[in-house]
């Protein structure tokens, strides 16, 4: 616990709360200051807008530690604040609210709006209140309330702002000085990961049950040719560890045999990481020189699971001094990490995974049978290794326009 | 929906900052604004041990005139653009850009540096700042070294950022008395991230003409050679199609949202 | 009309305390001892429960489905013949059927504690595979949701009406439409604080609900408690639109830990569980056949119809709230000889569906509508004219339609008349052929509906689901100082109830509304009801408030005529004052007799005193019919699909309008929620039935600048069988918008071709569509 202390509708608080307690909670919880409402915590919706050093800021995303020392103004702050007076007598005869529940957020971000533009015009206006979501109004009353208020003003020549910001960096920073300080070490508390919980994936008991059918829900197919006898390549693809040495954030758990490999893998995508936990099933045709590696894995910290396909032909060319290896790499992932609709974004992200996968299993066999095997890229956010496949394949494009 | 329980530092200098970096055995996050990464801790998407926050770091708030360029801190806000208490060297670019970044409160503590860090192809910044010609400074125990913006984006959420280095600035050329820009997002809503970006800097005294596409999912796409987009009877849709196809956008409609955001931001950059 | 009684613009009692944030929500409640609850969740929307461990570290912390062995499942039956029966487990038992399905329930200081403990609960999980396409869902072979079942069938339903007697029309017309499954967002979640009473000995339970009374039924099933050992409070509830008409899983479990814990215990469901695990609604898939003449007279139409449920059959409205619905009110406000529907609630691995605002009539009005609009487009028929030949009529009333409604009131041609010209169709016209300097398409569209409200016992009877509403029951009871208070077991989430039933009060009785209070919202204080839903608050609280206070003011004359000796029958109560020719005696001084004076009553004064609690049905119970007409003007940019509103314009019939301030704001907001369902709002689901939105960045909510201000004009053809001739019309402005924008958009296309069928109407969506037509253009000319 730490403890913060910030100056609320100009009066010094205090409290112990954990680094991780939002300034909206610090609020609620700590001072019952129960008009700043939550309603995504994600900071879109806008309801928990409240007044950090006269700006409005969002408090379900700033940390009460990071406003150490802060002027914080709530809804409950604005009682008498002439511009939030006639806001709320605006918001009454335009019916500017209906359940009530966004309103203090409404009157905070309206209030900016007011000072800061005096001269908006309704869709100036709209524009500006576009981080206010209302679910029952329909923006009418609120519009109609917010432009009368400015009109009104006008009118009588109300004085614009005066005490407009002139620091730079984030609202509520810069206040306090250095802070080192730790977790909460309280005996009471649980462990601060608690046990990261145990992992099934070691023997996960849906990885017995892989369908032969598993259809991934996205598929990158990739072909590339290799100056290697079919024979050579196909004992390469054999060997599974030296498969998985390929995929970057991959390793082994004890020995693979050649129809199952435990093992994991570990993402890096931004800020988060994610590790899967799982087993791999493998089965060769070699008649057909095809064969597939079928795996699945879990994620215990974001509680995600992911099912992958590796699908893999070899073709003779070049009157079988080279092979062609078309290669096909999938994977459905399910839970908190699949659980978003910009799928483009995890499409690159595994597009990048698997474009490093394909440049390691060209780089090795490239380097031929038995020599010695480093991959070229170990993790995919080691970025700019990766990044170097995509532009050789765009270099002439490249030279082309950007010269 | 609250963050995982972790460890939180604010030093207030960069030195300090790096030091805690070097923390191998913690998973150490970096926190300007908090105004993308936050919704992630909320969600658990993002579970560390140490917040290290720099806002307090003076070094990072610093706007300092070159004569050829601006440097603004990584810790300088969307508002703080807005507002122009950035001085204006891109006629207006930036601030015009910024006003339209997210919603207000969200600009109040949002900073360029974390934007551009926290490498979202829809972001607004890793665009225009291409557009401008702006290079990212980053630092780290070792030193420094600097890369154009539309290279520290590798990929959706990816910025070429090695372990132990912080973005400590943006470098801004300043442009010319003749340059005109454009900017033109497709969104389906106020303050949601583009679907397609369309970002352009002509500047024909300084000899320098930049035209991006934006929100492509990954890196943002430059075009530096005006005749890949501009024949005989003006801007080409269809070249600007084929641009982005080269430059793996795969899908036929995605191209050509992207092609028409261009040609609308060179238009506007016309008009001006 | 008097300034403060029924028709008055009465500024809000409500107001002042949200707008300083002093409104008291679910989350807002501080007890003594309280902690805070996150659940574990099912991360996959189908599979077998293998195990649901508890590490040591947090024994008597975390509970699972163990600990709550007694606890009964939800069931949600209804009397439908063929209907098969869910059972939705508190915690899951044996398989979860949707992601987010509760499977361990966690206790801590903080909620961030709690979801620690979460987050250390070990899941063993088999995966299964996931039924997530409804039309997939009954095919043979299909995985089951609920494998004893043999289908994935909740219910079908069928109507059928002379449909041979249309298959010789000349214009036949087939589309499939449908409807993307929506979140109906209230801003609040939902949340619950339980404790146990022990000087009452009563499980107390605050959550934000539009039913307290029906959620006191099911937690009693479901707990083993009579009733009168719970007491449910709905404090100031931020936003319901159906989503908290509904008993969840949460809440039962809340209820059994307070008990088994003994201190204060709350659960705050955050904007991700509400997206992910909760509030879904709305997935509806149309095969929609119109059969016509070549002068626009519809001969009958032919559908069947799929509607999503989910996993399970909701506590009390039912896995067939919609597609049993749309069997009876497809054929909208239209007169035509010929009909047959067939609809299927279909079990997915989905949240179950739940109530929204228009509850199956937004989807229907899209699909019909806009197969009108095909048709009128083949024939080149304006629409509207279209409409006309098809509209029953004024002097039909009241109207019987193919399936049975009974359409109480109104002139439907009349509504769309004045729509129609409120917008300057020719206006629109000219300037669409003319067409705009920036490559825009502009188009014009419209839609109309007429939306059964308030209906009762005769209706949902039929049904036979847990809840059938009876008389609606009302106390109005005045005070010792002349002041009145209301009780009414319905529950406001926004619809200003507080203002307008005092508005109702005074009509009848004359006492200002300041001195008027209504009490709502709390078992333990007001009369039995099955609460706020299908738009029937003021016909049924406010017909019983009425009835209530005309019977005070029965009560109040007899005191008055005593006071003022007079014989009774010249009394009367008029404007807070009972009046008789020997002059006139205030309420204020009758109630202060009653109360504290009661030596100056006769011994034989009636005594009911100031206070009555009364039943109110309609005359008829079938409903009131609310209807508009909505036109809509837009922009769509070819190029990247987008689509600006130009013009909206709305003509309504809601009966008399108590306050017409806020019938407005209801209409204003149910056409936000409109606009969003026909151009932005979308859950999306993977096919292994995994949620792809989880936040309003995924799921977009229309906000200041995606909602125009719409122009609305009103028309008050009273309601024969309610007091004051009142009609339901909570619900109403969310029903046409889809159906509006989607004819303005395939307006605005015809020239290319291009038709959408599919809400919401994205960029693109409109893009395909554009590309699609383009497609079959050229396969055409070369053909």
């Amino acid at each position: 616990m730490s403890m913060v202390s910030l100056t609320v509708n100009s009066r010094p608080l205090r409290a112990d709360v954990e680094p991780r307690t939002n300034l909206a909670d610090f609020l609620r919880d700590s001072h019952d200051l129960t008009g700043t409402h939550l309603g995504c915590e994600h900071g879109v919706c806008g309801a928990c807008t409240v007044i950090v050093d006269g700006e409005p800021v969002r408090s379900c995303i700033t940390y009460a530690v990071a406003c150490e020392n802060a002027q914080v103004t709530t809804i409950e702050g604005l009682n008498d604040d002439e511009v939030a007076g006639e806001l709320r007598a605006a918001f009454t005869r335009e019916h500017g609210l209906q359940c009530g529940y966004c309103t203090p957020g409404m009157i905070v971000s309206a209030r900016d709006v007011v000072l800061r533009m005096p001269d908006a015009s309704e869709h100036e206006i709209r524009v500006a209140m576009s981080g206010n979501l209302c679910r029952c109004t329909g923006y009418v009353g609120i519009v109609r309330a917010i432009r009368s208020v400015i009109v009104e003003r006008k009118a009588r020549g109300a004085a614009p702002r005066a005490d407009l910001r002139t620091a730079l960096g984030p609202v509520g920073s810069g206040h306090a000085g250095a802070f080192a300080g730790g977790a909460d070490k309280t005996a009471d508390a649980p462990p601060a990961r608690i046990a990261s919980p145990v992992s099934r994936a070691a023997t996960p008991r849906e990885t017995a049950k892989l369908d032969a059918d598993f259809v991934p829900q996205t598929s990158f197919p990739q072909s590339f040719v290799v100056a290697h006898p079919v024979d050579v390549v196909w004992d390469f693809f054999g060997r599974v560890d030296e498969v998985a040495a390929c995929l970057p954030g991959a390793s082994l758990v004890g020995t693979p045999t050649p129809e199952h490999v435990e093992g994991q893998i570990r993402v890096k995508v931004g800020p988060m990481v994610a590790e899967f936990q799982g087993v791999a099933d493998i089965s060769r045709d070699d008649a057909r020189h095809a064969g597939r590696i079928s795996g699945s894995g879990r994620d215990t910290r974001s509680n995600s699971a992911t099912r992958g396909l590796i699908g893999y032909t070899l073709t003779p060319v070049e009157d079988g001094r080279a092979t062609r290896v078309d290669v096909s790499i999938g994977y459905t992932l399910t839970g908190m990490l699949a659980q978003f609709g910009r799928s483009g974004l995890v499409q690159d992200i595994a597009g990048r995974l698997v474009s490093a996968f394909v440049q390691n299993l060209e780089a090795r066999l490239g380097q031929g049978e038995g020599a010695p095997a480093a991959p070229v890229v170990t993790e995919l956010n080691a970025g700019s290794l990766v990044y170097s496949v995509i532009v050789s394949r765009l270099k002439e494009l490249w030279r082309k326009i950007a010269g | 929906m609250k963050p995982v329980r972790f460890d939180y530092e604010r030093p207030v200098e960069i030195g300090a900052a790096l030091a805690l970096m070097q923390d191998e055995g913690r998973v150490v996050k970096i926190i300007a604004g908090g105004q993308s990464l936050g919704p992630m801790l909320n969600m658990r998407l993002v579970q560390p041990e140490l917040l290290v926050d720099i806002t307090a770091i003076p070094a990072l708030k610093r706007i300092e005139d070159t004569g050829s360029d601006l440097i603004v801190g990584a810790c300088v806000t969307h508002a703080d653009f807005e507002d122009r208490r950035v001085p204006d060297v891109t006629a207006g670019a930036l601030a015009g850009v910024a006003r339209g970044i997210a919603y207000r409160a969200v600009r109040n503590r949002g900073t360029v540096g974390g934007s551009l860090t926290h490498a979202d192809p829809s972001a607004d910044w890793i665009s225009i700042l291409s557009a401008v010609g702006a290079r990212v400074i980053l630092r780290s125990a070792s030193g420094v070294r600097e890369v154009a913006v539309e290279d520290y984006m590798l990929g959706a959420l990816a910025a070429d950022l090695n372990p132990g280095e912080l973005l400590e600035a943006v470098r801004i050329p300043k442009c010319s008395a003749s340059a005109r820009w454009g900017y033109f997002k497709s969104c389906r809503k106020t303050g949601e991230f583009a679907h397609a970006i369309g970002a352009v800097l002509v500047d024909p005294d300084r000899g320098v003409f930049r035209a991006v596409m934006g929100a492509t999912e990954t890196r943002p796409i430059l075009v530096i050679d005006r005749a890949a987009l501009f024949g005989a009877s003006g801007f080409s849709t269809g070249a600007a199609e084929e641009v982005a196809q080269a430059a793996g956008m795969g899908d036929l409609l995605d191209r050509r949202t992207h092609a028409v955001a261009l040609r609308r931001a060179f238009e506007q950059a016309d008009a001006a | 009309m008097t300034k403060q009684g029924v028709g008055a613009r009465l500024p809000r009692k409500e107001d002042d305390r949200f707008l300083r944030g002093r409104g008291q929500f679910v989350a807002d409640i501080r007890l003594p001892g309280l902690k805070d609850v996150a659940f574990v969740r099912s991360p996959l929307a189908h599979a077998r429960i293998h195990g649901v461990h508890i590490p040591d570290a947090c024994r008597g912390r975390a509970f699972n489905a163990t600990d709550l062995a007694g606890v009964k499942p939800i069931r949600a039956v209804t009397t439908l013949p063929g209907f098969k029966v869910s059972e939705q487990w508190p915690l899951a038992t044996d398989k979860v059927r949707q992601v987010g399905e509760l499977l361990a329930v966690c206790v801590g200081d903080t909620r961030a504690q709690a979801e620690d403990i979460a987050a250390a609960i070990e899941l063993d999980l088999e995966e299964l595979p996931a039924v997530h396409d409804m039309v997939k869902a009954r095919d043979p072979g299909s995985a089951l949701v609920h494998e004893h079942w043999g289908d994935n069938v909740f219910l079908e339903s069928f109507m059928e009406v002379d449909i041979e007697k249309a298959f010789d029309a000349p214009i036949k017309i087939t589309r499939t439409l449908s409807t993307a499954r929506q979140s109906m967002a209230p801003m609040e979640g939902r949340g619950t604080v339980a404790h146990w009473d022990h000087r009452k000995e009563q499980l107390v339970l605050h959550t934000g609900s539009q039913m307290p009374h029906i959620v006191r039924n099911g937690l009693a099933e479901c707990l083993g408690l009579n009733q009168e050992q719970i007491r449910i409070i709905s404090p100031d509830v931020g936003g319901g639109f159906g989503y908290k008409g509904i008993l969840l899983p949460e809440d039962i479990c809340l209820g059994w830990l307070a008990m088994r814990l003994g201190h204060p215990v709350r659960w705050i469901e955050d904007r991700r569980e509400s997206l992910t695990a909760g509030a879904n609604c709305r997935e509806h898939h149309y095969s929609i056949t119109a059969y016509a003449d070549r002068d626009g007279t519809l001969r009958g139409i032919d559908c069947e119809a799929i509607v999503d449920s989910g996993a399970y059959s909701s506590y009390p409205f039912s896995a067939c709230l919609e597609a049993a619905q749309v069997v009876s009110i497809l054929p909208g406000p239209y007169d035509f000889p010929a009909y047959r529907c067939r609809t299927w609630s279909v079990a997915t691995n989905k949240c179950p569906i739940l109530p929204y605002r228009g509850v199956a009539r937004t989807g229907v009005c899209f699909a019909l509508e806009l197969v009108l609009d095909a048709i009128a487009r083949e024939i080149g028929m304006e629409p509207h004219e279209l409409r006309l030949k098809n509209l029953v009529r004024p002097e039909q009333m009241p109207f019987d339609n193919i399936t049975k409604k009974h359409f109480d009131s109104g002139d439907y041609p009349q509504a769309l008349n004045r729509a129609i010209a409120m917008s300057r169709l020719d206006e629109v016209r000219a300037r669409q052929a003319q067409g705009e300097a920036d490559g825009r398409l502009i188009g014009i569209g419209h839609s109309i509906y007429c939306e059964q409200g308030a209906h009762g016992t005769s209706v949902y009877s039929g049904w036979g689901i847990p809840m059938v509403p009876g008389h609606e029951q009302a106390t109005a009871r005045m005070t010792p100082d002349g002041g009145l208070e209301l009780r009414v077991g319905v529950h406001s989430h926004g619809q200003s109830m507080e203002t307008t039933f005092a508005q109702v009060a005074h009509e009848v009785l004359g006492i200002d509304t300041a001195r008027i209070k209504l009490v709502h919202g709390d078992t333990e204080y007001t009369p039995y009801s099955t609460g706020s839903w299908g738009s029937r608050s003021m016909v049924m609280a406010g017909g019983a408030v009425a009835t209530a206070c005309k019977e005070v003011a029965r009560l109040a004359a007899r005191i008055g005529a005593h006071l003022l000796q007079a014989d009774l029958a010249e009394v009367v109560i008029k404007d807070g004052f009972a009046v008789a020719p020997s002059g006139q005696v205030s309420l204020q001084e009758i109630a202060h007799t009653w109360y504290r004076r009661p030596q100056d009553l006769p011994a034989g004064i009636d005594p009911h005193g100031l206070e009555s609690t009364i039943g109110y049905k309609p005359v008829r119970d079938t409903g009131t019919f609310s209807y508009a007409a909505h036109v809509v003007v837009v922009a769509v940019d070819p190029e990247l699909g987008d689509i600006e509103i130009l013009d909206y314009v709305i003509v309504e019939d809601g009966g008399k309008l108590v306050n017409p301030m806020v019938v407005d704001g209801q209409i204003y907001g149910g056409l936000a929620q409109g606009i969003g369902t026909a151009l932005y709002e979308e859950m999306q689901f993977d096919a292994s039935g995994q949620p792809l939105a989880s936040t309003f960045a995924d799921y977009l909510l229309p906000g200041p600048t995606e909602v125009p201000e719409p122009r609305l004009d009103h028309m008050e053809f009273l309601a024969p069988y309610t007091e004051f001739g009142v009609k339901g019309i909570g619900e109403g402005g969310a029903i046409a918008p889809p159906a509006a924008i989607g004819n303005a958009v395939n307006d605005a296309l015809k020239g290319i071709g291009a038709e959408l069928l599919h809400s919401p109407i994205t960029p693109r969506r409109v893009l395909e569509a554009i590309e699609a037509a383009k497609v079959a253009k050229l396969a055409g000319s070369v053909a």
